[in-house]
């Protein structure tokens, strides 16, 4: 089990990224979500060993990750936001060079868990291809299996599908699932909130460097039971629904409007019907609640 | 009438200015230029033979010598890739979907670089055009003069590059290959040099100047006319050299047009189409199949793929503590830096130059033997050897620690468990490498020509004494230093400023009589080879403990102030961290070096 306690990180420029962070993540798949400029990536590069935090403490095994680098550099498993690989060696080539890196003296030992990370990823006809060749979604393929080298126990993929076609990102959430079964702690980090109902057991959702709600996909969706609804109604009815009702979406066409709104235990009125809701009415719920908090 | 910096053409060419100004390559060969051109003005045959620097007759004479001696190199850097670098970054889709003409795209291509190449080169005479007002011992100089610069500029110098460059140019689109240009650039010289005495050699005058490109042969026999007469010789352009001017222009007014006729802008097709041969019968000879027919699909593979039962990575034994596997990881680390190292296209115009330049005195010229002719030949190149070592470390030191940064892979190595000493040192000796290999060549390049102009016996030893004791200490401690730099200025190119004017700076102090062996860690005209063995042995060697001490304090503070976060405190889990490592390293040689610094200062 990973524990995150206080983490604090202010940068330079006075931005106050991360705001008290404390969580508790057990192994599997575990999501954090946020909007862009939430603090995700601020708490994975700490996470990650890449960042000095201001103060606050990170425990996973034994390991002080914020004191002891290199002994969390041996269980750490970390694909980037934006990473990039040297243009000029093979995939091969890179493999192997993370797997020495990591430890992974013994040839035969080496060669036998590239030739299967490859197989993984299914990049096994393209490990000869020069990575500055690779397009975005075989470099992030690419990206994954240098992070699963060595069985990690904690494995970090900081927004890993960000930018790839549908069917790329379908791959890579095979791929992330297969892996979360290992017994290694895998942080998702996302803003897209179909990346976490598909693949994450936990979740927590970050928003202004705050944690806002730490809890599992199922549970934060049961919540909203009966609680969301759905209509069609003419474009100038919508400002009056708007101010009454706590609206999560609207979507136009033909001069009529799609509105889904969240009212809790009580139909908002005769043209809303009942809808199942998803973990994205979860998120906006959540994020409007605060938002009227503060 | 539409002016043309605003039509395609002139986009494009501004474009292309823009784009080169932010290379490396124009200012180091500005630089280059404009040091030749200061060496020539100052050092050069002019103040033997008293002839003024800015006669007529020295300035075309010298102007051809100046076009052969290493620019053909640069004109193939500059015209090896304009068009194949869109193909390469995939502008070129967003170029060609735009109302632009093939011809207006290939000459703003070709004349941009060619106007940036020619504002490089035109630094060597730019450079004699301001030392005319520069007073110097020895240096005749006449009135201001401004038109035969230009003009003998113009003549034997931009018509000679326009050929070359449309010529490499061609070449470089036609193939989309840069390499094959730069073979050609490198392969310029022995052909060139092959031409000359194979074919021109045999020829009368006026054919050997009609057929000769860079008009080589142009010169007569300066030195049996007094100089008073040479000074005021007016240079006029002989008919031949006119039409040897117009064949140039001609040439490269064809490679334009072959490379207007046959560039295309389509997409070319894979290179190879995958064949399977049919062994069953002795007939078949093979067959060609369409991948898209017996392939599956991507979605079926995709799916077939994730349908079967899921397999376990293999498990690994891992090795991440004791010097056996640091040292195995600096292995790794270091055959990557090697491969990254000499992938650099620079390294293919750089290490020839160097080494023509350093060996250029012992073979072109008498070397008076100094205790022997291996002695002589071993402390020549090792004099001119020395500045191209120092410029390749403090120039490939820079790329080395920057390149993780910039090529964005430094998330993902830094988060692997190698200690930060893995990471500098294998840098460290990556760069160590390339300059010992550099080494090693320029001296098997003076031993065959030692063998080659008879000056036998061949001593070994001295050019492994001169190289060992003389340079590699030297150029660990530029190591060093640049790593150093580099490391806490966080900016390659702030570090390579700094390192530019400190050597100049130093330089210009030693020649001033400044010369002490306490600033000076790389010996600049401090020693002879009889120093190496005689009695001043020991004072040279403790100057190189000296120096060495310097380069293990300069690691170790790279290691303290190094961006990657290390383990906090001196140690954890009962072993000392790296930086408590780095720190202990650091006072040992700074104390080190302190003691022999108080020594070497009473000298």
């Amino acid at each position: 089990m990973l524990n995150i306690k206080e983490l604090t990180k202010t940068y330079a420029s006075g931005i106050q990224a991360l705001k008290g962070i404390s969580l508790e993540v057990r192994s599997g798949m575990f999501g954090l979500l946020g909007p862009n400029g939430a603090g995700k990536t601020t708490l994975m590069k700490v996470l990650a060993t890449l960042l000095e935090p201001d103060s606050g403490a990170a425990e996973m095994n034994g390991i002080n990750l914020i004191v002891d680098k290199h002994g969390t550099r041996k269980m750490l498993g970390y694909l980037p936001q934006e990473f990039g690989l040297y243009p000029t060696l093979t995939a091969e080539q890179t493999l192997h060079y993370f797997a020495k890196l990591k430890g992974v003296h013994d040839k035969n030992e080496r060669a036998a868990l590239v030739d299967a990370l490859f197989d993984r990823v299914n990049l096994t006809d393209a490990r000869r291809q020069r990575v500055g060749g690779f397009s975005g979604g075989m470099r992030q393929r690419l990206g994954i299996a240098q992070a699963l080298i060595g069985q990690p126990q904690l494995i970090i993929v900081d927004e890993p599908t960000a930018g790839l076609d549908p069917e790329e990102r379908i791959r890579f959430h095979n791929l992330l699932a297969e892996t979360a079964g290992e017994d290694a702690v895998v942080i998702l980090s996302t803003h897209i909130v179909a990346d976490i109902s598909s693949l994450c057991s936990q979740m927590a959702v970050i928003r202004q460097g705050a944690i806002l709600a730490s809890t599992t996909p199922l549970q934060a969706i049961d919540q909203l039971r009966d609680s969301v609804w759905e209509a069609t109604v003419p474009r100038e009815e919508i400002a009056a629904l708007k101010s009454r009702h706590q609206v999560i979406s609207s979507q136009m066409f033909g001069g009529l409007a799609r509105l889904r709104v969240i009212s809790k235990g009580k139909r908002p009125s005769a043209e809303f019907s009942p809808v199942d809701p998803v973990l994205e009415d979860y998120y906006f719920d959540l994020v409007n609640q605060r938002e009227r908090a503060s | 009438m539409k002016s043309p910096a605003r039509t395609p053409f002139g986009a494009i060419f501004q474009n292309e200015v823009r784009i080169n100004s932010k290379r490396i390559a124009p200012y180091f060969m500005t630089l280059l230029c404009a040091g030749n051109g200061l060496l020539w003005w100052g050092w050069g045959p002019a103040t033997g033979h008293g002839w003024a620097v800015n006669a007529d007759f020295f300035i075309a004479g010298a102007l051809p010598v100046y076009s052969f001696m290493t620019l053909p190199l640069f004109t193939a850097l500059f015209m090896a890739d304009p068009v194949l670098k869109d193909f390469r970054a995939g502008i070129d889709p967003l170029i060609f979907s735009k109302p632009i003409r093939r011809g207006e795209y290939l000459l703003g291509k070709f004349f941009g670089n060619f106007f940036l190449l020619t504002c490089c080169q035109s630094a060597f005479v730019l450079t004699w055009f301001v030392l005319q007002a520069v007073p110097k011992q020895g240096v005749i100089t006449q009135d201001w003069k401004v038109v035969p610069y230009i003009k003998h500029f113009l003549v034997f110098v931009v018509i000679s590059h326009l050929t070359l460059a449309a010529f490499y140019f061609a070449v470089g689109v036609l193939t989309r290959n840069a390499k094959i240009v730069y073979g050609l650039g490198v392969g310029f010289y022995p052909l060139y040099i092959a031409y000359q005495t194979v074919l021109l050699n045999s020829l009368p005058w006026r054919w050997k100047l009609a057929l000769d490109p860079l008009v080589m042969n142009r010169g007569g026999k300066f030195h049996a006319i007094s100089a008073e007469v040479m000074n005021h010789l007016v240079v006029v352009y002989e008919t031949d050299l006119i039409v040897n001017r117009a064949v140039m222009i001609l040439i490269a007014a064809i490679c334009l047009t072959i490379v207007y006729l046959r560039f295309t802008i389509a997409e070319r097709p894979p290179k190879v189409e995958e064949l399977s041969v049919l062994n069953l019968t002795a007939g078949a000879g093979g067959f060609y199949y369409d991948p898209p027919i017996t392939e599956p699909l991507l979605v079926e593979r995709f799916e077939a793929h994730h349908s079967r039962e899921k397999e376990l990575l293999p498990s690994v034994t891992r090795a991440t503590a004791g010097i056996r596997a640091q040292l195995y990881k600096l292995f790794a680390a270091l055959e990557v830096e090697f491969q990254l190292l000499f992938s650099e296209r620079s390294l293919v115009v750089i290490m020839p130059l160097a080494i023509f330049l350093s060996i250029l005195e012992v073979a072109f010229y008498n070397i008076p033997p100094d205790v022997s002719h291996s002695a002589a030949y071993a402390t020549n190149t090792a004099k001119l050897l020395l500045l191209f070592l120092i410029g390749i470390t403090v120039f490939y030191t820079g790329e080395a620690m920057h390149r993780d940064r910039e090529v964005r892979v430094e998330a993902v190595l830094w988060a692997a468990p190698a200690p930060n000493i893995v990471l500098l040192l294998s840098k460290f000796l990556a760069v160590l490498s390339l300059t010992v290999s550099l080494i090693v060549l320029v001296g098997l390049a003076a031993i065959i020509i030692q063998l080659l102009r008879g000056h036998t016996p061949v001593d070994i030893s001295a050019y492994l004494i001169v190289y060992s004791v003389i340079l590699l200490p030297s150029i660990v401690f530029v190591t060093g230093l640049s790593l150093v730099l580099n490391v806490l200025l966080r900016d390659k190119y702030f570090a390579y400023a700094l390192s530019i004017g400190t050597g100049v700076g130093l330089v210009y102090l030693y020649n001033q009589g400044h010369n002490h062996w306490l600033y000076n860690p790389v010996l600049f005209n401090l020693w002879t080879f009889a120093d190496l063995s005689g009695e001043g042995s020991g004072r040279i060697l403790i100057h190189r403990c000296y120096c060495l001490a310097l380069a293990g304090m300069f690691l170790g503070l790279a290691h303290l102030g190094f961006r990657r976060p290390s383990s906090r405190g001196i140690r954890v889990d009962g072993k000392l961290t790296g930086r408590a490592v780095a720190l202990l390293v650091t006072i040992v040689s700074a104390l080190m070096s302190l003691l022999a610094g108080i020594r070497v200062s009473r000298w």
